[in-house]
């Protein structure tokens, strides 16, 4: 391989420009666009824009209080697993619910929900538990609920930062998927979720080697441009807001 | 030192390709049909962002800022990787970068690879050298580079949609006679077929190959945007993941980054995010999947060619096809046509800049009608036509590479009409020349002259006018442009229009003399 500063030196020396000057040439933003597009909105507005967004990207967003959490929560795993009448859960090998380990349960008051599931038994994403069981867990997830750390109104995604209960895999696996946001975590763009997670990496607030956005169910229009949903990951996506958080 | 030696899809000479292309007519209605529907929904997606071309100004500003301080950002990027525990290697060819990826392989003793699409990887050649790898098994899994794999590894046609060129049909035989498939033709069963066959290999893989939509120079990560997820799944799975990027993507920061991959995926598909879009970079502790190792393998391979010359902003792209999707040459020829991994006016450009020559590409410049459409296009404002119009000037005035057909024709038009008494002579000729192939029939556009005729087929090179639109046959002498011009005289002028003209006349005088 070619040396970092041969290969380094080459470029400057090709482009006729000296290394080290960009500390004395900072990048200044001709405009503010990233943050003044849809800047202003309140929180029911936002909430609006994102419901708005929500059938183009084949999102199924619903919301909910706090205290209705649990219910809806059962209603989800009714309708994706154990009431799955064509593919019984029983007998096909995506048979678990997967849920993150996290202390974010007592935040939305769900451990005596979490403790109480029994049909399908939860399975877990365990910190420590090692790559193949937590991957071998996940894969034969039938669906997974999630913990999401905030939802874009413009563009109706959802993004999570990798987390040891949380891994990356946990969100592509499952055959089915759900994620919980608050409402008071739903920002205006990609753009304000980033300056967040920019901010929390160097305060060293946040350590993670991965964060990602995710905009509905993976999707591909590879074969004569029709649009296919679930070519890899979860074939259906809910958001689930809780509108008194 | 060679470089580009790998990016020729085709062994066939331009006028092969194009003549070949012209045969595909499902291909040609299929990128007809890919570019009609991605009018609408990109500019659908930037009108409704609304601000489109100070937007564009802020993509140019970022890239343009980018490639200026490249080493300053390179070495930044490749401390945070280290820093977080990764490697970063620089390879100068493509060469270089597959025997890296090769060797580390060999030396981990892997035999499962998967990769996530990469234009990247396929510049370096890095699948055929895998493969040579006793018992090695590799899988691409894109959707549409999963098809074009099983196909024998047929070639892209398009830096987005790879495998636009195939239809549902192709698609089901191919998947009969490779993967035992049974089904129909129905996309959906097609891909979810892909599916189950791609999950199990992924569970099995021990190391990913992916590329890099851009690298974060502040803090080391990875941001890859795809709509299938299979990147991510690469990213999770297997303990080894080796990051190939073209040397020139890299942002400054998270921020940055973010405002390219809106921009990206409004022009490349008209949606306002991809479905993923993913930071990522080796894993930290406590987390139990993403890779343990982390290879980030920064490839020149040519791209340095670009720097400090006119060529230089053709850095800036973002790899949105954009350009592609607008370009009047691209729907008649298609991918296929261009004889290079990279088509359209992107890869007309790119393609001599990475090999350093026109060996290979001589006629790509040219592959073009100079419409402008994908400078207007361009999100981060290349100047696309004026670098096709320089590889041209470059071919013409300074390596003299006159073996192209044009050279002589615009010899011959510059001895015409750099002499006016040759100039006049033809004027007086053509109409009568071209008489005996000019034919009278329905209009497709207005002539301008009273005998309404035209011609529809002319010999040797200047059939490839005839051959797509009619040639207005050329007025006789006397009713030519100038025999008008000399009979008519100028309409008397309003005297306030005059007298305004005198007034303004002298006010430039006073302002040159000035």
């Amino acid at each position: 391989m070619t040396d970092r500063e041969v290969f380094l030196n080459n470029i400057a020396e090709k482009a006729r420009r000296p290394r080290h000057q960009l500390k004395d040439n900072p990048l200044v933003p001709v405009n503010d666009l990233p943050e003044t597009t849809l800047s202003g909105k309140t929180q029911d507005e936002l909430l609006e824009i994102a419901k708005a967004n929500s059938t183009a990207v084949n999102v199924n967003l619903q919301v909910t209080t706090k205290v209705d959490l649990p219910a809806v929560l059962d209603d989800f795993i009714r309708d994706k697993i154990t009431n799955n009448e064509d593919d019984p859960y029983q007998a096909n090998d995506h048979n678990h619910l997967l849920l993150p380990t996290s202390e974010l349960y007592a935040d939305f008051g769900l451990e005596s929900w979490r403790d109480g599931l029994t049909d399908p038994a939860p399975t877990f994403w365990k910190p420590g538990a090692g790559r193949t069981t937590n991957i071998t867990t996940a894969e034969h997830a039938g669906a997974a609920i999630a913990f999401a750390d905030y939802l874009l109104a413009e563009s109706c995604s959802i993004t999570t930062a990798t987390t040891p209960g949380q891994g990356r895999a946990f969100h592509f696996l499952p055959v089915h998927y759900l994620a919980i946001v608050r409402k008071s975590r739903i920002l205006p763009r990609s753009r304000q979720a980033m300056d967040r997670y920019d901010k929390a990496i160097k305060a060293g607030e946040l350590k993670t080697s991965n964060i990602n956005i995710i905009t509905g169910p993976s999707n591909t229009g590879d074969i004569e441009m029709v649009l296919v949903v679930g070519v890899h990951g979860p074939l259906d996506m809910t958001y689930l807001v809780v509108s008194d958080m | 030192m060679k470089t580009g030696s790998m990016i020729r899809s085709s062994d066939h000479d331009f006028l092969t390709r194009v003549k070949e292309s012209e045969e595909d007519t499902f291909a040609q209605k299929a990128v007809a049909k890919a570019q009609d529907a991605q009018w609408i929904k990109r500019e659908g997606a930037r009108r409704e962002l609304g601000n489109w071309e100070d937007w564009r100004k802020l993509g140019e500003q970022i890239r343009q800022h980018t490639v200026r301080y490249l080493p300053d950002y390179l070495e930044e990027f490749s401390d945070n990787v280290e820093s977080n525990g990764g490697h970063v290697f620089f390879a100068q060819t493509d060469i270089e970068a597959r025997d890296f990826i090769t060797n580390l392989a060999r030396e981990k003793q892997v035999k499962h690879v998967v990769k996530s699409k990469s234009m990247v990887t396929t510049e370096i050649g890095i699948d055929e050298a895998l493969l040579e790898i006793p018992g090695m098994e590799l899988l691409e899994t894109d959707l549409a580079e999963f098809i074009l794999q099983q196909d024998d590894w047929d070639q892209p046609t398009h830096l987005v949609f790879p495998a636009l060129h195939k239809n549902r049909d192709q698609v089901r035989e191919v998947f009969m006679e490779k993967l035992g498939y049974e089904g129909d033709n129905d996309p959906q069963h097609l891909a979810r077929f892909a599916r189950k066959v791609m999950r199990k290999r992924f569970l099995e893989n021990e190391m990913s190959i992916t590329g890099c939509n851009f690298a974060v120079a502040d803090n080391g990560m990875i941001n890859l945007d795809t709509n299938e997820g299979n990147a991510d799944l690469c990213m999770a799975i297997p303990k080894i993941q080796v990051v190939c990027m073209g040397m020139e993507r890299i942002v400054p920061g998270m921020r940055e980054a973010e405002t390219i991959d809106n921009m990206l995926a409004r022009s490349a598909v008209g949606q306002k995010i991809t479905t993923y879009c993913t930071f990522t970079s080796r894993q930290v502790d406590g987390e139990s999947d993403g890779p343990e190792e982390f290879y980030v393998v920064i490839i020149d391979n040519g791209r340095s060619n670009a720097l400090g010359t006119d060529f230089e902003p053709i850095l800036q792209c973002i790899r949105c096809a954009s350009c592609l999707n607008v370009c009047p040459v691209y729907r008649h020829i298609g991918g296929h046509g261009y004889g290079s991994i990279y088509p359209g006016p992107v890869g007309s450009i790119l393609s001599p800049v990475l090999q350093g020559n026109y060996d290979d590409f001589a006629e790509l410049p040219y592959a073009c009608s100079l419409c402008t459409a994908c400078t207007s296009t361009c999100p981060v404002k290349i100047p696309l036509h004026k670098l096709l119009l320089k590889h041209r000037e470059i071919e013409m005035d300074d390596i003299h590479q006159s073996k192209l057909i044009d050279d002589v024709v615009m010899r011959v038009v510059g001895l015409g009409t750099g002499h006016s008494s040759l100039f006049r002579t033809a004027l007086g000729l053509d109409h009568l020349a071209m008489a005996p192939l000019a034919r009278k029939g329905p209009e497709a556009a207005k002539n301008l002259y009273s005998d309404d005729k035209h011609v529809e087929w002319m010999p040797f090179v200047f059939g490839g006018w005839t051959k797509v639109r009619d040639l207005p046959d050329p007025p006789a002498h006397s009713k030519n442009f100038r025999s008008w011009f000399k009979t008519h005289k100028p309409a008397d002028v309003d005297p306030k229009i005059a007298k305004h003209t005198a007034q303004r006349e002298q006010e430039i005088q006073a302002e040159r003399k000035a």
